[in-house]
């Protein structure tokens, strides 16, 4: 069965696309994070152009995260003060993106732009998500976690706002600039930026952890859908048939995910899902690196 | 699912009277539809000539689009698309079809003339950034990918001649045209060669027009992107909307 992508311009393979949903959908809802990471290299890697993949997945997050915000507004561990300052940040953040993905697309090294983002911070955070596991598992000899428990300049700059859900009573600028510089990777890369704005969330700004996932849930919403109305608008490259094929998949995907992980919680898994990031950062590096068959090929997605 | 179009000549009576053309298609042009959610559209091409010691080749060419290749060349330790080669006038299909092996009909020479074969199709001045090498070197290698991709083909011996009424010779051929053609027109040549020599030529074309809900998502993401990317949104927010509510249905009952 053939199934042909309008935007793309090339016939896929809808089921293997279903299931590539399914599993990536699982891994998000089983570990709490949005799976865009993790989908747009594997997109990239199955022949999307890497143009058409950001732009379809900034797409798809919109369903995905709108469905998981709706379950933790009702468990009210959405802090909708700290979405909101932050999605401020964010949408400035994701024009600049826009700006310079466009530039790139103009001059041609977008494609560059996307494969080096993706090696850097896959690699990084992969690294960073192995070291934290194997410590929890105490592997690693330390007799207790250190966190970054003194912020002072955090708690010293002025414009302070109370945020009740989260009990804190901090400044607007760190908050801000936390969700620009994520609105930026988001237009970029095409992520909802879960996996920066989480750890962003608990060491710089230290809110509690409970309302962590929620709030970067119900932020991602609304920057994902300017990232892919920007993307619409001025370079025509979101797919809106290949994102509901990964939407159905990644619901599904998804409810699955949270079941198993009542059953299968432990750094073990941890390990398990930062060793699978780890190697997907160094499969897009590896692009780098390696010679190439063909030195001279055509570049996808130009027309 | 495969259709097939069929361009039928118009009328074969004419070439029974006196004065028999050399080469004779139906000169109008012909739409052709194709759904891209299925796998593509065989097209027949039917024509005729006067019966004995003809060979056909018909040439098949695409609209044209732009291509950009990229050089990739090592920098600092790493592999990087550093040269771009913009091509403004490519034929995104390219088919030629004959009734023998293309050197069996004629020599190098008289394709070069005619511009015929797939190593004549002229492919236009492209603009060379940031790269040492010269046009020719690109020009092999689009060729190249323009094959492997199925877009750029030969088909030798693949029309077949056949006796009809009278001094009537009947060829045809078929081609297929998969589903991510681009819409346009086609220009189809036809040639007719007799020991070697060029006797007659003559053309018509196919316009082809994709269909179907493929056909007006693109159309709609290229000229009303801005309400494109808000439906997509929308879109996209009503599936995830919609899911969290039957879950929630499901676990409740």
């Amino acid at each position: 069965m053939e199934f042909y992508l309008p935007i793309a311009e090339m016939s896929i393979n809808p089921v293997g696309f279903l299931i590539l949903g399914i599993v990536v959908g699982t891994l998000s809802g089983t570990f709490g994070v949005g799976g865009g990471f993790l989908m747009t290299p594997l997109l990239i890697l199955l022949g999307i152009p890497p143009a058409i993949a950001v732009a379809s997945e900034a797409n798809h997050i919109v369903g995905s995260s709108l469905s998981g915000t709706i379950g933790h507004l009702r468990r009210r561990a959405v802090d909708i003060r700290m979405g909101n300052v932050l999605l401020t940040g964010g949408v400035l953040g994701s024009i600049v993106g826009i700006l310079i993905f466009n530039s790139l697309k103009e001059a041609g090294f977008v494609d560059l732009l996307v494969t080096i983002a993706y090696f850097f911070f896959l690699t990084i955070i992969g690294l960073l998500m192995l070291y934290e596991s194997l410590d929890s598992m105490g592997l690693l000899g330390h007799k207790k976690r250190s966190r970054f428990y003194h912020h002072s300049w955090v708690m010293g700059l002025p414009l302070k706002v109370r945020f009740r859900r989260s009990g804190l009573y901090i400044s607007l600028i760190p908050p801000y600039l936390v969700g620009f510089v994520v609105g930026i990777l988001s237009a970029i890369m095409g992520v909802g930026g879960g996996f920066i704005m989480i750890p962003a969330m608990i060491y710089i700004l230290r809110m509690p952890t409970s309302v962590v996932v929620g709030t970067s849930l119900y932020q991602i919403i609304f920057i994902t859908s300017i990232v892919t109305i920007l993307h619409a608008a001025t370079n025509q490259t979101v797919d809106f048939v290949l994102a509901l094929i990964l939407l159905i998949g990644g619901t599904i995907g998804a409810q699955l995910g949270v079941r198993l992980s009542n059953k299968l919680k432990g750094p073990a898994l941890r390990v398990a899902l930062s060793i699978l990031v780890l190697s997907v950062g160094i499969v897009m590096g590896l692009e780098l690196i390696l010679e190439p068959d063909q030195s001279i090929t055509i570049l996808a997605g130009g027309h | 699912m495969i259709k097939k179009f069929i361009i039928i000549l118009s009328s074969i009576t004419i070439l029974s009277g006196q004065s028999l053309p050399e080469i004779f298609v139906d000169g109008e042009e012909r739409d052709i539809k194709i759904r891209p959610n299925i796998a593509g559209t065989e097209v027949v091409l039917l024509g005729a000539t006067p019966a004995g010691q003809r060979e056909i080749i018909i040439e098949v060419v695409g609209p044209r689009r732009n291509i950009t290749l990229q050089e990739k060349r090592r920098f600092l330790g790493l592999w990087l698309g550093l040269g771009k080669i913009n091509y403004h006038n490519v034929p995104s299909y390219y088919n030629i079809l004959s009734s023998k092996p293309l050197n069996e009909i004629s020599d190098r020479e008289t394709f070069n003339k005619l511009g015929l074969g797939l190593e004549n199709l002229p492919l236009g001045k492209a603009e060379i950034i940031n790269s040492d090498l010269k046009q020719r070197v690109f020009n092999k290698r689009l060729r190249t990918e323009m094959q492997n991709k199925g877009q750029f083909l030969e088909n030798e011996s693949s029309v077949t001649v056949r006796s009809g009424p009278g001094k009537v010779g009947l060829f045809s051929t078929e081609f297929f045209l998969p589903s991510n053609s681009l819409q346009g027109k086609y220009s189809v040549r036809y040639f007719t060669f007799r020991d070697g020599n060029l006797i007659s030529y003559t053309e018509n074309t196919i316009d082809l027009k994709q269909a179907g809900f493929s056909r007006v998502v693109w159309l709609t993401a290229n000229n009303f992107p801005l309400i494109y990317g808000l439906l997509a949104v929308i879109l996209s927010g009503l599936v995830g909307w919609l899911v969290s509510i039957i879950f929630r249905r499901l676990k409740i009952s």
